[in-house]
């Protein structure tokens, strides 16, 4: 077990270093500074801007700053907001991304498995029908027009929950709703393939034949296996949905990493998207191993040695 | 029975985003502030000397407080500043101020003549690289000072700022060296930043008696001196030539290059607020810029700061005039998608929307009854097209006549700006009193077509295929492709769309490599040289290879008249020769687009569209509409 994580552990440092250096390449050959404006600026002027961001030092010195800073954990300070260091915004920033991420994530997974379960057990009957159509619309359905509805309903014709903002429980729950809801949809059908596949196998008739009720046969015998392809839906979209999204933030004002993250590659902050960057790849990484980590507890007949 | 295997997975996912959930909320919550109002996106700094926005200067002019303050009515100077009182000499260039007595720091220290001086100094010194320096270029010897080393020749007094010890913040002074500059080797830097790159300048400075040799460079960098120089952080004009002078504990004098009617004014411009040198000295950068650490002088200072969130500004119990200032507590929120703000404008969560989107003013402008918080006024921006002057057939005069004569910029208005706009005929937006601004003349598609043939392209034909730039964003992309239309419609030419991000947009307008390239231009302060003076020959901002000796001599030669009326017909004298060469072509002008609830109160329009935070009260009992929506007293 302590040798699956150290290996693990060289693959992660050996993976940042790789997107750390396309990154930086990436972003310190696009064009255009982060001083640009529309003001044009003396010669002399420029020349100290340049100074001051070790723009006149050859790229590869500038390439071996970044990169020794970066090892020690040192992201450097935003361009675009001086008075913020990259890693004083990732504190602030990202546990409201994660609060909202996790929070859709709950929603998404209590309903998606429970839609996903009964659509399994009653297969073909109208609920099965009916849950999978929402499933398929919830998948179809981009983020800002479900946000779009939810606010006209939630806020203007039903006076509810507040438009957007962030600082109490309640401007939460838009914004987690509507960030869980194809999660919501995609885990329903995953659990539910799962669930129909499990269902056909041999123990579980075995079970049945036990004289074990339908509830017993599902909950614990089936669902376990079932899950386990939720499971490894679940790794990869938790590090997604922890992180932010550009959309659900933007249309609710919250102030989190996802649209930072974006935002920092249009305006050339380029500590910023470098940091943040090189963060979700560390959490991608993470999220992966604790996935099969999950597996060799789920299941018994996966071992150590993947 | 469950297994505890199988009971893993659903607590997990259940309780830890639960738990995770409540506990991110409960460290967030906040109670609202007094007043709130969309800041549109994160402030870059509240640091004056860094930075240009708008957004910044609304949090930066409630913090801090310069000499002079302007009114919240028409923007214009009054003597309720940190200075009392001013006087000026005859000539209109020196200024002596007098900072009250009762002016001081939030830490509760007095403000002094030597703090203007100190944040006069950081301000336009070359490692602070303020964008706005040349707002006190108005100074004597300024100029020379912010540019270091292009600013110096042989014989000048100059300073030699030495490295910094490891001990100190990247906010301090090195150790300062005086003496006279024998020689520059070599004499002058090249211009292009490349060659720049490439070239080590040695200051050959005389320091009490003995020569030593100087080159800009930081061991900490690893840079090495070259044989027999020393290395150092900075060489400049002695600050002492600078006209900035200490002559009491509380005045200052401040001695102008030339008689600058509008100085007054860009005194009390946000960039040239004073910082406090203790704060900036003790902490460092980014750290003094932190609400637990940051010092200043003005009626709020920072409560909370939460990045992309919030600024909670709370009263500043130590600024003079607190008795003044009505709000307690102000949230400036950093909301940048423009319908967000708006659905919480009008689900009341906040009190003032800065900006509406295009698509929506239609919708408030006819709104049915008509409302009582949307009140659009003009502004001192214009929207225009530069042309190439270089570039044949733009270097032709009647060319650029016809691309401006058939253009209908109604038709911009109505289409695309979708708002109160109005249609430009020249480059100085209306509204600044005591001037009146020549124009091209009404749009007259027959006439341009007759310029077109003169020029050798009768009916469009034999024109080059000519490109418009812009920098991606949607309007601009709109606006091109309407010119690009009516060109082709009314002169039959051919113009392509040309769209680049702004860096590029940016460098490409810079080095002329366009045919015609957008821009949009809003003044510094209230006079029309600061649209004016852009378009003398070679002038930074000109880049349109457009150059006119009558102009320069008129721009030049209005700069030290003293009389008001004069100089402002030197200067319009000067825009008739520009509206008649036409290296610009003017589409529109702006006007405001704020949203404000009906019991703000102390909320003025005015031409910069500035609102200064520390004016606004509530009053929820008045009926009658608030001053913003009456019309304007101008």
């Amino acid at each position: 077990m302590i040798a699956f994580f150290l290996r693990r552990f060289c693959w992660m440092v050996l993976t940042v270093w790789v997107v750390f250096t396309i990154t930086w390449v990436l972003a310190n050959f696009a064009p255009g500074t982060p001083f640009d404006r529309e003001r044009e600026m003396p010669p002399a002027i420029r020349a100290n801007m340049e100074r001051r961001y070790n723009l006149h030092l050859p790229a590869y010195q500038r390439y071996g700053i970044d990169l020794r800073k970066m090892a020690v954990g040192d992201l450097g300070v935003s361009f675009k907001m001086q008075d913020f260091t990259v890693n004083r915004v990732v504190a602030e920033c990202w546990p409201a991304s994660a609060a909202l991420g996790l929070l859709a994530l709950a929603f998404a997974s209590l309903v998606g498995l429970l839609a996903g379960i009964v659509s399994a057990a009653r297969r073909g009957s109208f609920a099965d029908v009916s849950l999978m159509t929402i499933a398929t619309v919830g998948i179809a359905l981009p983020n800002f027009v479900i946000a779009g509805f939810s606010i006209l309903l939630f806020v203007f014709l039903i006076p509810l929950l507040p438009p957007a903002g962030w600082g109490s429980p309640r401007a939460m729950i838009l914004p987690a709703l509507c960030l869980g809801a194809p999660y919501a949809a995609y885990i329903a059908r995953i659990a539910r393939t799962g669930m129909l596949d499990v269902l056909s196998q041999d123990f579980i008739r075995t079970a049945r034949a036990k004289g074990l009720s339908e509830w017993r046969v599902v909950m614990s015998h089936a669902l376990p296996i079932a899950v386990m392809p939720v499971v490894s839906f679940l790794g990869p979209a938790v590090a997604g949905i922890i992180t932010g999204s550009l959309v659900v933030e933007k249309i609710f004002a919250v102030p989190g990493l996802g649209y930072a993250f974006v935002q920092s590659a249009l305006v050339n902050d380029t500590p910023m998207a470098m940091g943040l960057t090189v963060l979700f790849t560390i959490l991608l990484f993470v999220m992966n191993t604790l996935v099969d980590f999950a597996y060799t507890l789920l299941d018994p007949r996966v071992g150590w040695t993947t | 029975m469950l297994s505890l295997r199988s009971m893993i997975l659903p607590a997990l996912v259940v309780l830890l985003p639960l738990a995770a959930a409540v506990w991110s909320v409960n460290t967030s919550r906040v109670e609202r502030a007094d007043f709130t109002f969309n800041n549109d996106t994160e402030i870059e700094s509240v640091d004056p000397a860094v930075v240009t926005g708008q957004p910044e200067g609304r949090i930066i002019e409630s913090l801090y407080e310069g000499l002079v303050k302007l009114d919240p009515k028409d923007r214009l100077p009054t003597k309720l500043g940190t200075a009392e009182d001013w006087t000026v000499s005859d000539d209109l260039k020196t200024y002596t101020f007098t900072i009250r007595k009762d002016a001081k720091w939030s830490n509760g220290e007095p403000v002094t003549a030597e703090d203007y001086r100190y944040s006069l100094r950081r301000f336009l010194n070359p490692l602070t690289a303020a964008q706005y320096a040349y707002q006190a270029w108005y100074i004597k010897n300024a100029e020379r000072y912010t540019l270091g080393g292009d600013g110096i020749e042989a014989g000048d007094r100059v300073e030699v700022e030495l490295n910094l010890e490891a001990s100190q913040h990247n906010t301090c002074t090195g150790e300062l060296l005086r003496g006279i500059l024998v020689k520059k080797t070599p004499e002058k830097m090249p211009e292009d930043e490349e060659e720049r790159r490439g070239v080590i300048q040695e200051f050959l400075v005389e320091i009490e008696g003995s020569q030593r040799s100087f080159v800009i460079g930081d061991p900490a960098y690893g840079d090495v001196a070259p044989e027999g120089s020393e290395l150092c952080r900075l060489v400049t004009l002695d600050f002492g030539e600078v006209g900035v002078k200490v002559l009491d504990t509380r005045v200052i004098e401040i001695t102008l290059a030339n008689p600058t009617p509008y100085w007054p004014q860009l005194l009390g411009f946000y960039p040239l607020s004073p910082v406090n040198r203790k704060c900036l000295e003790t902490h460092g950068a980014p750290a003094w810029t932190q609400p637990e650490n940051l010092v200043t002088n003005g009626a709020y200072i920072v409560e909370l700061r939460r990045p992309r969130d919030r600024i909670r500004l709370k009263k500043n119990p130590y600024y003079w005039n607190a008795d003044a200032v009505k709000l307690e507590t102000i949230d400036a929120l950093a909301i940048e998608d423009s319908n967000t703000a708006l659905n919480m404008y009008e689900a009341g969560e906040i009190d003032w929307v800065t900006q509406l989107d295009g698509t929506v003013v239609p919708d408030i402008m006819n709104a049915d009854p008509p409302r009582d918080d949307f009140n659009p006024f003009p502004q001192l921006t214009v929207y225009y097209y530069k042309l190439n002057t270089t570039r044949p057939p733009l270097d032709d005069k009647r060319v650029r006549q016809a691309l401006a004569l058939a253009l209908d910029r109604q038709e911009f208005i109505d289409t695309v700006t979708r708002g109160t706009e109005k249609p430009a005929l020249n480059l100085v937006p209306p509204g600044i009193r005591g001037y009146l601004s020549p124009t091209i003349g009404e749009p007259d598609p027959e006439r341009a077509r007759e310029l077109l043939a003169e020029a050798g392209f009768p009916g469009g034909r034999g024109f080059p295929r000519m490109e418009i730039l812009f920098n991606t964003l949607d309007q601009h992309e709109a606006m091109a492709e309407l010119a690009r239309k009516q060109w082709q419609r009314e002169l039959g030419i051919t113009v392509t769309l040309q769209n680049e991000v702004w860096g590029s947009y940016l460098n490409r307008l810079r080095l002329k490599q366009y045919d015609i390239g957008r821009q949009a231009w809003t003044g510094d302060y209230i006079d029309p040289n600061t649209w004016l003076d852009m378009y003398v020959t070679d002038g930074e901002n000109n880049q349109t290879g457009w150059s006119n000796p009558e102009y320069d001599r008129l721009i030049s030669e209005a700069m030290s008249i003293v009389d008001a009326e004069e100089r402002l017909a030197a200067l319009a004298k000067a825009e008739a020769i520009l509206v008649d060469e036409v290296p610009i072509v003017p589409i529109y002008f702006y006007y405001s687009r704020n949203l404000v609830k009906p019991y703000v109160r102390g909320f003025y329009n005015n031409l910069q569209d500035t609102h200064p935070l520390s004016a606004i009260w509530i009053d929820r009992t008045q009926k009658s509409p608030n001053p913003f929506m009456n019309p304007p007293a101008q």
